[in-house]
């Protein structure tokens, strides 16, 4: 299987208010089509590795590769071209702009990549919005929408340009266990049928125990259970 | 839509914060406004001014300067530095105003081209009486047919007409002001006293109102022969020659080539108004001051309307960066917001300060003052608009770049982290 995301010898420090090691040693692979979690007590530095994984925080030691591609040498505007196209988000707390309707939030990457007409967008935009079941929504400004409507619009959203991985900070921690559990099983349906990367923190054991691999994180450290 | 992704960003922004939009560009349209009237009112005025000034004053005036002080005769006799003369209580010769040969300075005026018309004329300060009310001024002695080639007096004329200064023995025509002060109306009998005493009744052929306040009130025109009955002097005396040019902006260089050939005072208009002039400037500079004050009071609003709105939009920018779009992408939008504010805020500002100077200048005002005149002259000139419209977009653009770069600067980690 081929590596999507790989880290060396990977150290993170807060330096305020004091000094603080958060993530210690780290050496991890992600490889195409798995759907792996990572889990661990709060403080022990979930949230922070995925930041880090996902190009949204640079302030690293040591190396992290984006299909072979080290993040810290890229200019700012290559990096955003490379979320833009590659890399797709899903937060606790939605995300959604709040003024523009569930179409638009889920078109919104994809007039910024530009390569489909904006018809052809719609239209890929609408079926996104259909495979998670909100597309009678669509034309509804997002903030008259529930919170597990919500969610799904912005599981849309990062499908909208195909990407090669997609993270999620804990996706379903603002949802109740039955919304929880339908946007969980839509993840797992899109890591089965579409061949979909995705790499989630949630500190939820029942949800992370049905991925493919759990990277467990104690103290900013990976404890790897297969040893255990 | 694909080559401006931040388009439909921008006007969902500007639209789902109707009011906020609105009030800023409301800013914008008030300093647009109030530049267009206040140019238009205060130019306005001045053009009409200095139309009425030089409609009723010479291009060039000749005159012999009285107010030379001949230098004491006792510096001839110790021409030496080292002696020190002392002449107190040093009075000018009595020197008549004359212009010498005046009237053949006249025909050679007359053979210049640049020049469309010459009046020679003697004035002298006069009392004029009816009964027992008596107002003091000048009488003009002129020969009004040339008078009235160079000032159009013709057009001025509120009652009489102008060539019965030629066909009535003793004609006189009045300035309007003049002629309330003394109560006089048409083709009464005035009687008109020079400072020599000489007294000679006129009669009133003519009342002229120029607009020019301060001529209306004093001035009074009569034949050359006339006045120099008044002033008890012999035909050929005359002070002073006014001259109309073809082009105006050549006043000054002509002047000084009159002053010097004929060896008389050349004043051009430029130098008779010059404390009109120098009041304009004054004006200007204060009229410019309000201008840039009222922009820039705008130009802080639309600074704080995008600051809170960036303010509030943390969350959106950090978004729209974790879902690719780039720092230009994000500075861009909040930029285009504000130029956006600025056209459309600037595009009803002119159409208001259009409207307002219109509406202004068709309303009767019978400004009485420096100068009369029916209505507010207000000046329409394009140049005002354009000028006020790519001030107004260059304040709002400077407003709107500082908080948009700011924008641009936002690291989405942080807000993200901080949720």
């Amino acid at each position: 299987m081929k590596k999507v995301l790989e880290t060396k010898e990977l150290n993170k420090y807060f330096y305020t208010p004091v000094e603080f090691h958060v993530l210690k040693e780290i050496n991890l692979s992600i490889y195409s089509g798995e759907f792996a979690a990572i889990v661990g007590p709060s403080g022990s530095g979930k949230s922070t590795l995925l930041y880090v994984l996902s190009s949204l925080d640079r302030e690293y030691e040591g190396q992290v590769l984006f299909n072979d591609v080290e993040f810290k040498s890229l200019p700012n505007h290559e990096l955003a071209h490379l979320r833009n196209k590659s890399i797709g988000f899903i937060f606790q707390f939605h995300y959604l702009l709040a003024d523009f309707t569930a179409l638009d939030n889920v078109m919104l990457p994809g007039l910024k990549l530009g390569e489909l007409t904006h018809d052809d967008l719609e239209h890929r935009a609408m079926q996104k919005l259909e495979l998670l079941g909100i597309s009678d929504q669509a034309t509804k400004r997002v903030n008259r929408l529930s919170g597990g409507q919500q969610q799904r619009v912005s599981v849309a959203r990062a499908l909208i340009n195909e990407p090669r991985i997609i993270f999620c900070d804990e996706p379903t921690g603002n949802l109740d266990s039955k919304n929880a559990m339908n946007v969980f099983n839509l993840l797992k349906n899109l890591t089965r049928e579409f061949d979909q990367t995705i790499l989630m923190v949630t500190h939820d054991d029942s949800l992370s125990s049905k991925t493919d691999r759990q990277i467990q994180l104690l103290d900013g450290k990976i404890i790897d259970r297969s040893e255990n | 839509m694909n080559r401006l992704p931040i388009f439909k960003i921008v006007i969902t922004h500007l639209t789902s914060r109707k009011r906020q939009t609105i009030v800023s560009m409301l800013g914008v349209t008030f300093g647009i406004t109030v530049f267009i009237f206040q140019a238009g009112v205060i130019t306005g005025l001045q053009d009409f001014f200095i139309e009425k000034t030089i409609n009723s004053t010479a291009h060039i005036h000749i005159y012999q300067d009285k107010n030379q002080k001949s230098a004491p005769v006792l510096n001839k006799v110790y021409p030496e530095d080292d002696t020190w003369i002392s002449v107190s209580n040093i009075k000018s010769k009595n020197e008549l105003p004359k212009l010498k040969r005046g009237l053949q300075i006249v025909e050679i005026l007359e053979s210049y081209p640049e020049v469309t018309g010459v009046s020679p004329s003697l004035s002298t300060q006069a009392i004029f009486k009816i009964g027992v009310a008596d107002v003091s001024g000048m009488i003009n002695g002129v020969n009004i047919r040339k008078e009235n080639l160079l000032f159009d007096l013709e057009e001025d004329m509120l009652s009489g007409s102008i060539i019965r200064l030629e066909t009535v023995n003793n004609g006189i025509i009045l300035g309007s002001g003049l002629a309330e002060s003394l109560g006089t109306v048409l083709n009464d009998n005035i009687t008109v006293v020079s400072p020599g005493g000489v007294a000679l009744q006129m009669k009133v052929v003519g009342i002229l109102e120029t607009g020019l306040r301060e001529l209306d009130n004093s001035r009074a025109y009569s034949s050359i022969r006339n006045s120099q009955k008044l002033m008890n002097v012999t035909g050929n005396y005359i002070t002073d020659i006014n001259i109309k040019l073809e082009n105006v902006d050549q006043s000054g260089e002509l002047a000084e080539e009159f002053q010097s050939r004929f060896g008389y005072k050349a004043e051009d208009w430029k130098q008779a108004n010059e404390g009109i002039f120098s009041v304009f400037r004054i004006q200007n500079i204060v009229t410019y001051l309000v201008i840039i004050s009222i922009l820039l009071v705008s130009g802080f609003g639309i600074f704080n309307v995008l600051s809170m709105m960036i303010y509030e939009k943390m969350n959106d920018i950090a978004i729209l960066k974790s879902i690719g779009y780039t720092d230009v992408d994000i500075r861009n939008i909040f930029l285009l917001e504000a130029l956006i504010i600025g056209f459309f805020g600037g595009i009803i500002g002119l159409v208001v300060g259009f409207v307002i100077s219109w509406i202004t200048s068709i309303i009767p005002t019978n400004i009485e003052g420096f100068v009369s005149s029916e209505y507010l002259s207000i000046n329409f000139d394009p140049t005002f608009y354009l000028l006020a419209f790519i001030f107004g977009l260059v304040a709002t653009g400077i407003a709107g770049y500082l908080p948009a770069k700011k924008a641009s600067n936002i690291d989405p980690i942080n807000i993200i982290r901080s949720q």
